[in-house]
């Protein structure tokens, strides 16, 4: 797929984010995007497949996405898709656990 | 850095629903994701690959087996794992400098180094290091000399690299765990060079 | 998975090469052009690299093909190649004359010159 991802050769990308003494993770859901994405690979999704579902998102979106942003679109796209959760039971989700921190 | 579309706060909370539905499904175990967690953050690292690298400077036959079958002579060293199951190792020399990217996504051995810092995995990096390395190597600080052979590895496939940094001067009494002590994660991927350890203060 | 089985992933990986032996569409030596295609499913072939000529340099074994095993199609197990292109065939004369770039390509990706 002509994707965003394929990016080799592109230009006017900004200065490479050079950062000193960088943690493994920055917060805790991205540990948690990760780990949730590894217990996944060999068990239910090839890599190539989760790799092709990053790829998927739209460019606009893609190049405007931290890289474990991605990561989390490549699941929730993954788990919908194969029918372990839906999207609406995720959305129910969220608003019960907004609910119950205010 | 990339500009977020969506607040902190409410990815993590997305995150979380995401959780605690998987959990409660029973298609992820909590002890997994914490095994998973604290072995890329405390026991897989680049001290594994610059164990390699001391390994091959002051063992020939290792560093023959090494450059000939990376994926062999590092299970010789049992270091061999997830996303380095597949391994190249690639000799930087006075003549040939070596830099490692994947330009697709953000492949990269993790087993030997640990997860890519954030710089490996920016847009910036992926699309400029195949059209420009030497301007990527310059904002490293590292000027390659016109005559040197600048040669780029993307890792588009199942193979995984590695660059066996050039030895450093003023290193010959040093054993091998002090060697290791002086390899850099960016000197395996190519962006920096292994500096000479600081001369003694007399 | 259990915390035992990502311990044992974490350990050994999950090997891409194929089983069984297939033929090998190319040498070591030979001259290769990247294939012009554009795909719409997965494919691990960048398109700055489409159209251009390269040589082999080492021929890595035998894979399974990421481009239909993402789709979860058949594993398709190819000769993947290392592939030499300097830096003036990707990008044009202003790029520095001894530069070259590598790149690992399976049959699926290469015709003959």
């Amino acid at each position: 797929m002509n994707g965003p991802h394929d990016i080799g050769g592109m230009h006017n990308m900004e200065p490479i984010p050079i950062e000193e003494n960088e943690p493994v993770f920055h917060s805790e859901w991205e540990a948690k995007v990760f780990a949730m994405s590894f217990a996944t690979f060999g068990n239910y999704f090839p890599v190539d497949e989760t790799r092709h579902a990053s790829e998927r998102m739209p460019p606009g979106q893609y190049l405007s996405s931290s890289y474990y942003e991605r990561w989390l679109y490549a699941l929730e796209l993954l788990i919908t898709e194969h029918n372990f959760v839906t999207k609406a039971e995720i959305e129910e989700r969220i608003n019960q656990l907004a609910q119950s921190k205010t | 850095m990339s500009s977020h579309h969506q607040a902190e706060s409410d990815i993590a909370l997305r995150v979380k629903a995401i959780e605690l539905l998987l959990v409660e499904k029973g298609i992820i175990d909590p002890a997994t994701l914490d095994t998973i967690i604290d072995a890329y953050e405390h026991k897989i690292g680049p001290h594994n690959g610059a164990r390699i690298v001391a390994r091959a400077w002051i063992d020939p036959e290792f560093k023959h087996r090494l450059l000939a079958d990376g994926t062999s002579a590092i299970a010789e060293m049992k270091l061999t794992g997830f996303s380095s199951e597949h391994m190249v190792v690639v000799e930087n020399t006075p003549n040939i400098h070596n830099l490692i990217v994947c330009t697709l996504c953000s492949c990269y051995p993790w087993a030997i180094l640990g997860l890519p810092p954030t710089w490996y995995k920016s847009f910036a990096y992926r699309s400029r290091a195949v059209i420009d390395p030497r301007g990527v190597l310059q904002e490293f600080g590292l000027e390659i000399p016109e005559q040197v052979e600048v040669r780029v590895w993307d890792s588009n496939a199942d193979l995984r690299y590695l660059v066996l940094p050039e030895r450093p001067p003023g290193t010959e009494k040093m054993t091998e765990d002090k060697l290791a002590g002086l390899v850099t994660r960016n000197a395996m991927i190519g962006t920096a060079k292994v500096q000479s350890p600081a001369a003694p203060i007399d | 998975m259990t915390a035992a089985q990502a311990e044992e992933l974490l350990r050994n990986g999950l090997s891409c090469r194929a089983e069984n032996d297939t033929f090998a569409q190319f040498q070591v030596g030979d001259c290769v052009r990247a294939r012009v295609m554009h795909p719409q499913t997965y494919t691990r072939l960048p398109r700055y690299v489409r159209g251009k000529v390269g040589i082999i340099v080492k021929d890595r074994g035998v894979y399974v093909f990421p481009d239909t095993v993402g789709q979860r199609l058949d594993t398709k197990p190819q000769h993947v190649y290392s592939v030499q292109f300097a830096a003036q065939e990707l990008w044009g004369t202003n790029a520095p004359a001894n530069d070259t770039l590598f790149i690992d390509l399976f049959d699926d990706h290469l015709e003959a010159v």
